[in-house]
């Protein structure tokens, strides 16, 4: 051990620590280093530290108490600071008043209905189901603020203890709003870990997240633990909401993207430890101010200070020792029954594919207002780009569907696709260019691979987070990877066998095509020996390491060739787009939103990509209508499932965790005449007898005759004979 | 048998692709696609496909080489332009006498034109274009509006174009026809602003108004087939055009003015004008030893592009930059304690915000966090704070200097199209883009006017209002804004007026006579740089 950390950690350790000296050294700004200065950045530092010290704390907290990430802690602040803005500033509440009904009566509220609502029925779910909810739930928030509050207009929300007046240092001075807010959020934390270490309901918090079942046997009551876990996590949430929107401005992107810094706080402290997230949160605020302060990075990396946080969130995600993880959660995985499908199924659904694209974009089939072949260039251009984003979102298939590896960077991925296919085709627009782009691209995956090989779970998805985060902040803006362009096409139209698809018909159906057989190689992949090692890393690591699986080869192809699909992806995409946004184009809200519709649909189902048109298509068809008039309800309607549409959709993974296509595939199978193993399978639930819930093991109240039943059933020692109706029960 | 479930798949796939795209479907929309590759083609293939001499002699020269004041007076040659106007311009600079100019729009504020023979009589009106009937003119105003996170971002664009519509269409119409406006919504999406480009192409006469932040690819709009099959391309008179591929739009002509030259290969070297006449007059009238820090936008390329000229501007004419940092949407307030540390080290006395109203309000509202005087610097900011929204920061902002390029809002007495343009948009203090876009909507109908008065109402087609708006060298929205000229990117407006916050409203500071611009062209400096690799960081 070297100061208390591990050899490896150590060293890493020093590598970052000479890596931002150097950095620090080439980008020195040449500014005076005063004294004065120094102080006044150092509290800055320290104050921004605060604030998101106090989002970290309650992620940790809700981490340690349910067991849930929770994606959504930013847009509760979000929401939040916007109730506060409503009441104080434009209803004219007093401060104090609006405070108190925000984070003392609306916001554990929430968070109660989040947990009564969905959170609980997620007690049992995958990790990945757990994630994609909490990040659907960010979604929703957002939209909704943005729908009620017009979240265009500038809004100032005013500093809680004034800031004009404080404590005198020299020339300048520190306001008392900072100084309170900074003991305010030590004090929180130091609050919450008393809370948790020291106390019955603490003790109780934590032992249900470990062991439900045995915490409900020892007194504790795991659903009023739980909703306070969530009431507790929801306040400091919109606490931090409520005190960092004078910082920022009321701005409902600006103010969620702060999350991903208490990410890396939260991550600094192993998502458990409280001491250590606030210790994280303030030294990312120190870097951040003193970065600011002191160094210039040019207009290359411009964006340099604000990915600190990421590169943190990354380097400490991949160094630090993992917490446990997944605790108690095993055993209640689902239990794995797709069939694989056959490799004439998997033709017949790609060529049935191609057919409806044809007949989409050909005008074939003639069905009134929803007749595709009418529809003009806007719509083909719009399903044109969906069609690229579901070519992206296939690649999601076999990574994060089959070897059950999280990954929150599909865009980074096509992005890089892109920038290669443009350093190597230039303004040619060669096709032939993109199956290097395809082998090229492997090599980044699998370099994401080697850290991930050692992560699972929630760590891999914050370190696919924070690897998105800084490479559309550092990497993707510089000049030379997507250089703006004065004229024409920054990607040319791709030339193929001599054919140049400068027309969006037939792109279309490129792009289709090499959906198809996208799809297809998946199929075949499914069936193949790589295919069933995906799956069993997914299921057990262990176990298949005890088989002889190599994991972590196994890992890195996966991860090769979900890169190699998703840099293929990312070429038609940017040449849909014709010039690509170096900037907003690879968002992570965008990844987000692609990752939640593939996860809705099914990812772990192939053709689960293809959903992802169907919101252009929904979109399409509101302009259809909005030009036949009079059918202003549907337009609305569509609206509504356009904005609302992917965030209710992934929530209904709550009730459906395998996504609407694998549901869809099994109403539909049972039809098809050679599939008796789907109609078996139909019989077999319609027969089952549904047990019912057992609720808390009686601690609350006596169970029921038919919980012994049920219980009896499960422990295994129920006999056939005794009556449905249950024990001591006449049959007349 | 496995390898040949393979082979079997890819060449059914592949066989399957051939015959999806062996034809082309164009035909079926009725309206033939961009099929040629001018895309690529430089400016002088697109003017050579236009078939335009005047575009050939006039757009192409003018694009490179600057255009002097005399080669304009040549080129108008439009009776319909008023002639004094065209005397002025034939003046060798454009200077005190635009001021004059500005006077007698005071004195009678000036409407739009009333031909005195009635165009619309005895004339038998046709189809002449995509978008225009014998009864109506369709154009489409696209505006980033509807984005999940930003709605009702450019909304004002919208109802700008509405009111002004609404206007024309209760004085008698346009070109003898009512106007009927098409809402596209770019979504602050590139593919959606392209989709607005094609929506224009197939639908509407012309883009009105146009506030779409990223129209990265214009190859649509500048493509687009008319009605007679000629890949010309929809006029687009838009109001802002932040990207250079929208800037060098060869049918694109936005009333805040690009400043820039065109065409631009996206990086290197760039020639901008810049309006430097607010500060000259705090040179001239404050403090003459200006110093202190500019903060550049440096959220995208375009937005440090077209900051940078402005500070290396000030420093042509005297000003000391003490630290031009780079501020995004992203940045904290108490980070501006940073900036106001350079202001403490480098005793500044001017501080000048490229950003919007918002990160003003954050400056300044550090300063008084950090007990900074704020009686000790000049602030500064440009259009973006001349919002309610900057106004209700209250105390925190008051002596802040604003300088806009038109006649401010409340002047409704010292200008017709202004007072108008109040009066329809029911609003007492809209956003700037509601006014941008009804000056584009004047721009538009000034045009089509010219085109009226010169040729009748059946001439109005996308080639005769492209041909006349790229030879317009002077428009002023009837003297509410200051003059412009659209046959190159590149010349600035050279006016201005300068506020001041006082007691919480804006006040006239400079020049002192309501209804005045001050249009000297001293006010302009003009700059040959690599603006994004000026930007430190």
């Amino acid at each position: 051990m070297i100061l208390g950390l591990r050899p490896p950690v150590a060293f890493a350790a020093l590598l970052a620590g000479v890596a931002a000296v150097v950095i620090a050294i080439f980008n020195w700004k040449g500014a005076p280093v005063t004294s004065e200065t120094f102080l006044v950045t150092t509290y800055i530092g320290l104050f921004l530290g605060a604030l998101w010290a106090m989002y970290a704390t309650g992620l940790v907290v809700v981490y340690t108490t349910t067991g849930v990430f929770n994606f959504a802690q930013g847009a509760i602040g979000v929401f939040s600071a916007f109730l506060y803005w409503e009441l104080h500033v434009n209803r004219g509440w007093h401060s104090i008043l609006a405070l108190f009904v925000v984070v003392a009566m609306f916001a554990p509220a929430l968070g109660v209905l989040l947990d009564v609502v969905i959170m609980r029925r997620l007690r049992t779910a995958s990790l990945v189901v757990q994630l994609m909810v909490t990040v659907a739930i960010m979604v929703l928030l957002l939209s909704v603020v943005g729908d009620i509050w017009e979240a265009d207009t500038p809004r100032r929300v005013p500093y809680l203890f004034g800031i004009e007046n404080g404590i005198d240092l020299g020339p300048s001075q520190l306001p008392w709003h900072r100084l309170i807010v900074f003991l305010v959020a030590i004090a929180i934390a130091v609050a919450m870990r008393f809370l948790l270490r020291r106390t019955r309901i603490g003790t109780a918090m934590r032992a249900v997240v470990d062991n439900r079942e045995l915490a409900a046997l020892n007194g504790a009551r795991p659903n009023v633990v739980s909703s306070t876990s969530w009431a507790l996590g929801s306040m400091l949430g919109a606490l931090g909401g409520i005190l960092i929107a004078p910082e920022l401005g009321l701005d409902p992107a600006t103010l969620n993207n702060v999350v991903i810094i208490a990410f890396a706080a939260a991550a600094f402290g192993a998502l458990r430890n409280l001491p250590m997230a606030v210790v994280g949160a303030m030294l990312i605020g120190l870097l951040r101010a003193h970065t600011g302060a002191w160094l210039d990075f040019g207009p290359d990396y411009r964006f340099a200070h604000l990915a600190v946080a990421p590169l943190i969130l990354l380097f400490v995600v991949i160094a630090l020792p993992q917490a446990r993880l997944e605790v108690g959660r095993l055993a209640h995985h689902l239990r794995r029954h797709e069939r694989y499908t056959k490799w004439w199924e998997g033709l017949i659904g790609c060529g049935v594919v191609i057919l409806l694209a044809v007949a989409f974009s050909g005008g074939w089939l003639d069905f009134g207002v929803w007749d595709p072949g009418a529809w003009g260039s806007r719509e083909l251009n719009s399903a044109n780009e969906a069609m690229a984003f579901a070519l992206i979102g296939l690649s999601l298939v076999p990574l994060i569907g089959w070897a059950g590896q999280i990954n929150f960077a599909p865009l980074a991925f096509a992005g890089f696709g892109a920038f290669v296919y443009l350093k190597l085709a230039g303004d040619t627009g060669n096709g032939y260019w993109i199956i290097v782009v395809g082998l090229l691209c492997a090599p980044l995956g699998a370099l994401v691979a080697l850290p991930a090989a050692r992560l699972r779970g929630l760590y891999l998805a914050l370190m696919t987070m924070a690897f998105a985060q800084a490479m559309s902040l550092i990497f993707f803006p510089h000049s030379w990877v997507m250089p703006t362009i004065g004229v024409g096409r920054q990607f040319p139209h791709i030339e193929l066998f001599g054919v140049t698809f400068d027309d969006r018909r037939g792109f279309f159906l490129v792009m289709v095509s090499v959906f198809a057989i996208f799809v297809y190689g998946l199929v075949l992949l499914r069936r193949s020996r790589y295919g069933r090692r995906w799956m069993a890393i997914n299921d057990s690591q262990a176990a298949a390491a005890t088989l002889g699986v190599p994991v972590v080869w196994t890992k890195v192809v996966v991860y090769a060739v979900s890169a190699s699909m998703a840099g293929i992806a990312g070429v038609f995409w940017a040449t849909v787009s014709g010039n690509v946004d170096s900037v907003q184009g690879f968002d992570l809200l965008i990844g987000f939103n692609i990752v939640l519709l593939v996860a809705a649909a099914g990812v772990s189902i192939p053709m689960a990509g293809i959903f992802l048109i169907f919101i252009p298509l929904f979109t399409g068809l509101g302009h259809r209508l909005e030009d036949a008039g009079n059918v202003g309800y549907l337009v609305t309607l569509l609206d509504i499932m356009t904005t609302y549409g992917p965030g209710l959709m992934v929530l209904g993974m709550v009730f459906n965790p395998r996504g609407a296509i694998f549901e869809m595939g099994r109403g539909f199978a049972p039809i098809l005449p050679w599939r008796s193993d789907a109609r078996a399978e139909i019989a077999a639930e319609n027969a089952q007898k549904r047990e019912p819930e057992i609720g808390e093991l009686g601690i609350e109240r006596p169970f029921t005759p038919e919980e012994v039943i049920a219980i009896d059933r499960r422990l295994g020692i129920l006999d056939d004979v005794v009556p449905k109706e249950g024990y001591g029960t006449s049959r007349s | 048998m496995k390898h040949l479930r393979w082979i079997i798949g890819l060449l059914a796939i592949l066989a399957l692709v051939a015959a999806a795209c062996g034809g082309n479907d164009d035909d079926d929309t009725g309206a033939p696609a961009p099929d040629a590759a001018p895309t690529e083609a430089p400016v002088d293939d697109m003017a050579d496909d236009m078939g335009d001499d005047s575009m050939d002699d006039s757009m192409d020269d003018d694009m490179d080489d600057d255009m002097g004041a005399d080669d304009m007076a040549d080129d108008m040659g439009d009776d319909s332009m008023d002639d004094s106007m065209a005397d002025d311009m034939g003046d060798d600079s454009m200077d005190d006498s635009m001021d004059d100019d500005m006077d007698d729009a005071d004195a009678e504020p000036v409407a739009t034109e009333e031909p005195e023979v009635d165009p619309c009589a005895n004339v038998d009106l046709e189809a002449t274009d995509i978008g225009i009937t014998s009864d109506t003119i369709t154009v489409l105003v696209m505006a980033d509006v509807g984005s999940p996170l930003a709605p009702g971002l450019f909304q004002g664009s919208i109802d700008g174009v509405k009111a002004w519509a609404d206007h024309v269409n209760a004085e008698g119409g346009l070109a003898c026809r009512q106007i009927e406006v098409l809402e596209h919504d770019s979504a602050i999406n590139p593919t959606e602003t392209t989709n607005g480009f094609l929506v224009a192409c197939e639908e509407a006469f012309a883009l009105v108004g146009t506030t779409a932040l990223f129209a990265l690819d214009t190859t649509d709009l500048q493509t687009c087939s008319d009605a007679h099959g000629n890949d010309i391309g929809v006029p687009d008179f838009a109001y802002i055009t932040t990207e250079p591929p929208h800037q060098c739009s060869v049918v694109t002509f936005a009333t805040s003015r690009p400043n820039s030259a065109c065409p631009y290969a996206g990086s290197g070297p760039r020639t901008v004008q810049s309006q430097v006449g607010h500060v000259q007059w705090l040179q001239e009238n404050i403090n003459p030893d200006l110093n202190g820090v500019y903060l550049i936008p440096n959220d995208l390329p375009s937005t440090i592009s077209s900051s940078m000229p402005q500070v290396r501007s000030f420093q042509e004419i005297g000003v000391v930059i003490d630290g031009e940092p780079g501020i995004s949407g992203f940045t904290t307030q108490s980070e501006y304690g940073a900036f106001i540390q350079i202001m403490r080290d480098s005793n500044s006395n001017f501080a000048y915000s490229g950003s919007d109203d918002q990160s003003m309000i954050k400056w300044r509202s550090e300063a008084e966090a950090q007990g900074f005087d704020a009686e000790s610097a000049i602030w500064m900011c440009q259009l973006a704070c001349y919002t309610p929204s900057f106004l209700e920061a209250g105390d925190v902002i008051e002596g802040t200097y604003t300088w806009i390029w038109f006649l401010p809002f409340h002047e409704t007495e010292h200008n017709q199209e202004l007072a108008d343009f109040m009066e329809a948009i029911d609003n007492p203090f809209p956003p700037a883009w509601a006014a941008g876009s009804w000056a584009d909507g004047v721009l538009f109908e000034q045009v089509v006017n010219d085109i009226v008065a010169e040729s009748g109402p059946n001439a109005v087609t996308r080639q005769a209002v492209l041909d006349s708006a790229r030879g317009l060298t002077s428009f002023d929205v009837n003297g509410w804004w200051g003059p412009a000229d659209y046959s190159t990117t590149q010349n600035i407006m050279p006016c201005f007026m300068l506020m001041q916050v006082q007691n919480n409203e804006f006040v006239r500071v400079y020049p002192e006579s309501p209804g005045e611009l001050d249009c000297n062209a001293d006010n302009v400096v003009e700059l040959t740089l690599d603006w994004l690799e000026e930007f430190g960081g």
